[in-house]
């Protein structure tokens, strides 16, 4: 308890320095945390599980996947066509509509990226919306529930709602959900030009990762295409006979999955176009590979960079400490203090710096990232924030600590080594 | 501690010298000295002449080229970097010519940091911190910190650190050598004393002849060898 309050003391006994030295670590914790809570996203979800796996059925050949609706019957039953042959448990039809809510001046704020697809779908196979706190669910639950009432009902994420509202001028109003019951018109864009909704805002979606989606019926897009000729003089959309982009399909592990896999890629049904079924993870896999340099760069260049570099501030802070502290060194020499005991001394005030700098750090990051901020804005493939994982806390006082004691290994070594003789002849 | 013929510390035919790149450079040469358990023993002699060397391996600090040091039964000579540090806890007391005390501690904290080393309970050492600290006079500074002494109790501090483990030999470099005159005659008289009431020997490494007055023996060193005994 003596020798910590020495350390303790020796920590505090230049304040600048130690606040310096700490902020620097801080700085540097903050940027690894960052990195690494992306990686470890991106890791989290382009793991394969074992089990309660989802299958993403999509075009082959083409990009963006565009499949006829006639196929959603036949893959949500995993193409199975012979006695024995396994069916999926769960399935979700995706048909994605771009629209905007400004024919006039299309801006990012005025568009809205919707999926149509099955009300019930939502709760059970969406990524991240069956893991949800209760009240949460409660409200997911409530807004499914008056989409199924109401076919021409939307859940809307929380960043195109806050744009509604910066649209109609309440800039500074963050209560989105006065917008639910309110209606709202979108105008196809890209490929669904020509093809207008109208909508009632029923919910929002859970903050997070849908906070640019939104969701609605797909029986009233379906309506909508099939009324579109009465409008246009007997001709069909454009669209019309290729608007299934994806199918989700929900398996119990991967043998299921293989054979699913095999079914639908042995099916002679889906031939013009052919289609293809990978797992969620290896789909996100994919859609990441453009990117794979980049994060090869953060996850081999920049974070240990960031370690080295942490590694160094500290090496500097407590090198200068040893070295202002040489004579009192040699006394504790003289009085009896070991080598071994010298360098752990130096080492604690170092690591104690490190870890409490690098706790600091991230919690703050946590509380200011998650809370502060609702998230790191940072889209890549379905995401488009991302959140500080709870055990960023222990990466970040073990990177503080970890750093610390590499950083200050050189001069507890050159502490452990002082003779007093010397010290004291120089002194003189 | 039995010695040698009373004999507590035995430096014999002692020779330490440095390099210096290719130069060597001698500091002592065939050095022979006993001190008998007890003694107050005065080193003087002009810089360089190696009475702090002398000092320093008496006191394993530092090791001989050659030859042997022998403190009480123990030849410090052939100890090891770790059991000379568990040697000098208990066996010596150290008091610098420029305190060195830690900066960041109490007059008090000061004085427990070897028994911190020492495996006693919290009352052993607040009982030995103010019996040492009441020998010296100042009982009643205990949470002061260095820079709020002046520089005669800063020694003062000093000395109690150097006696409070009950160390069999007190060795002092230049005690006074930082005091004005008044604080340095207060120092003298309190290793006088010291030695006095407590029987401890003590080796007084010194350039200041009213200081080696108060000796029991002085020696002058030059060259790295003895060169006079005056009583």
């Amino acid at each position: 308890m003596k020798v910590f309050s020495l350390i303790l003391k020796n920590v505090g006994r230049n304040p600048l320095r130690s606040t310096l030295t700490a902020l620097g670590t801080m700085v540097l914790v903050f940027v690894v945390v960052m990195v690494w809570s992306v990686l470890w996203l991106l890791d989290l979800v382009t793991a394969e599980k074992k089990e309660n796996l989802k299958g993403i059925v999509t075009e082959r050949w083409s990009v963006p996947s565009r499949m006829p609706f006639a196929y959603a019957a036949t893959l949500a039953e995993g193409a199975a066509r012979n006695p024995g042959d396994v069916r999926p448990t769960d399935s979700m039809t995706w048909q994605f509509y771009p629209g905007t809510l400004d024919q006039k001046k299309l801006t990012r704020e005025s568009m809205v990226f919707a999926i149509a697809c099955e009300p019930d779908k939502l709760a059970t196979m969406m990524e991240g919306l069956d893991s949800l706190s209760p009240k949460e669910a409660a409200v997911l639950k409530h807004g499914i529930e008056r989409l199924k009432a109401n076919r021409q009902g939307i859940i809307l994420g929380y960043n195109h709602l806050a744009n509604i509202n910066r649209m109609i001028g309440d800039v500074r109003d963050t209560n989105v959900e006065k917008l639910i019951g309110k209606r709202l018109k979108l105008y196809g864009i890209g490929g669904y030009k020509g093809l207008d909704l109208e909508f009632d805002i029923e919910g929002v979606f859970p903050a997070g990762r849908y906070d640019n989606l939104g969701a609605f019926n797909r029986e009233y897009f379906m309506n909508a295409m099939d009324q579109y000729p009465l409008t246009h003089s007997g001709r069909k959309h454009l669209m019309a006979d290729r608007n299934l982009n994806l199918v989700w399909l929900k398996v119990p592990d991967m043998q299921a999955f293989n054979r699913v896999n095999a079914q639908i890629e042995g099916s002679p049904f889906y031939q013009d176009p052919a289609v293809k079924c990978e797992t969620a993870s290896s789909g996100l896999a994919a859609m990441l590979e453009p990117l794979r340099d980049l994060i090869w760069g953060f996850r081999f260049l920049v974070a240990p960079a960031c370690f080295v570099t942490l590694s160094l501030v500290i090496a500097n802070g407590i090198s200068i400490s040893v070295r202002e502290r040489r004579p009192e060194l040699a006394v504790m020499k003289v009085l009896g203090f070991r080598p071994l005991q010298l360098l752990s001394m130096v080492l604690g005030e170092s690591v104690l710096l490190g870890t409490v700098a690098g706790l600091a750090s991230a919690a703050l990051t946590y509380g200011v990232i998650n809370w502060y901020f609702g998230g790191l804005r940072f889209p890549i493939g379905f995401f488009d924030r991302f959140f500080i994982p709870a055990a960023a806390l222990w990466w970040g006082t073990a990177i503080g600590g970890g750093a610390a004691l590499v950083g200050s290994f050189f001069p507890a070594w050159t502490a452990r080594n002082v003779k007093p003789a010397e010290v004291f002849s120089k002194v003189a | 501690m039995a010695q040698e013929n009373g004999m507590i510390v035995r430096v014999r035919g002692v020779h330490k010298f440095f390099r210096r790149g290719s130069e060597r450079l001698d500091v002592l040469n065939n050095l022979t000295l006993d001190v008998p358990e007890g003694e107050y023993l005065g080193l003087m002699g002009p810089s360089g002449s190696g009475k702090t060397t002398l000092l320093n391996l008496i006191a394993g600090l530092d090791r001989p080229s050659e030859g042997e040091v022998w403190v009480g039964q123990e030849q410090i000579s052939a100890m090891s970097e770790a059991q000379l540090a568990r040697w000098r806890t208990r066996s010596i007391g150290f008091i610098f010519q420029f305190y060195h005390l830690l900066p960041v501690l109490s007059a008090y904290e000061n004085v427990e940091l070897p028994l911190l080393l020492l495996g006693l309970s919290r009352a052993e050492r607040r009982q030995q911190v103010m019996t040492a600290l009441e020998l010296v006079g100042l009982a009643d500074r205990i949470h002061h910190r260095p820079g709020q002494l002046s520089g005669g109790q800063q020694q003062r501090v000093g000395i109690a650190r150097a006696i409070v483990t009950d160390p069999t030999l007190i060795v002092a470099d230049e005690p006074t050598g930082d005091l004005d005159a008044r604080s340095a005659e207060e120092i003298l008289d309190l290793l006088v004393e010291l030695r006095r009431s407590l029987r401890k020997t003590i080796l007084l490494v010194t350039h200041d002849p009213r200081a080696a007055q108060r000796a029991d023996r002085v020696l002058h060193l030059d060259k790295g060898q003895l060169v006079e005994q005056a009583a």
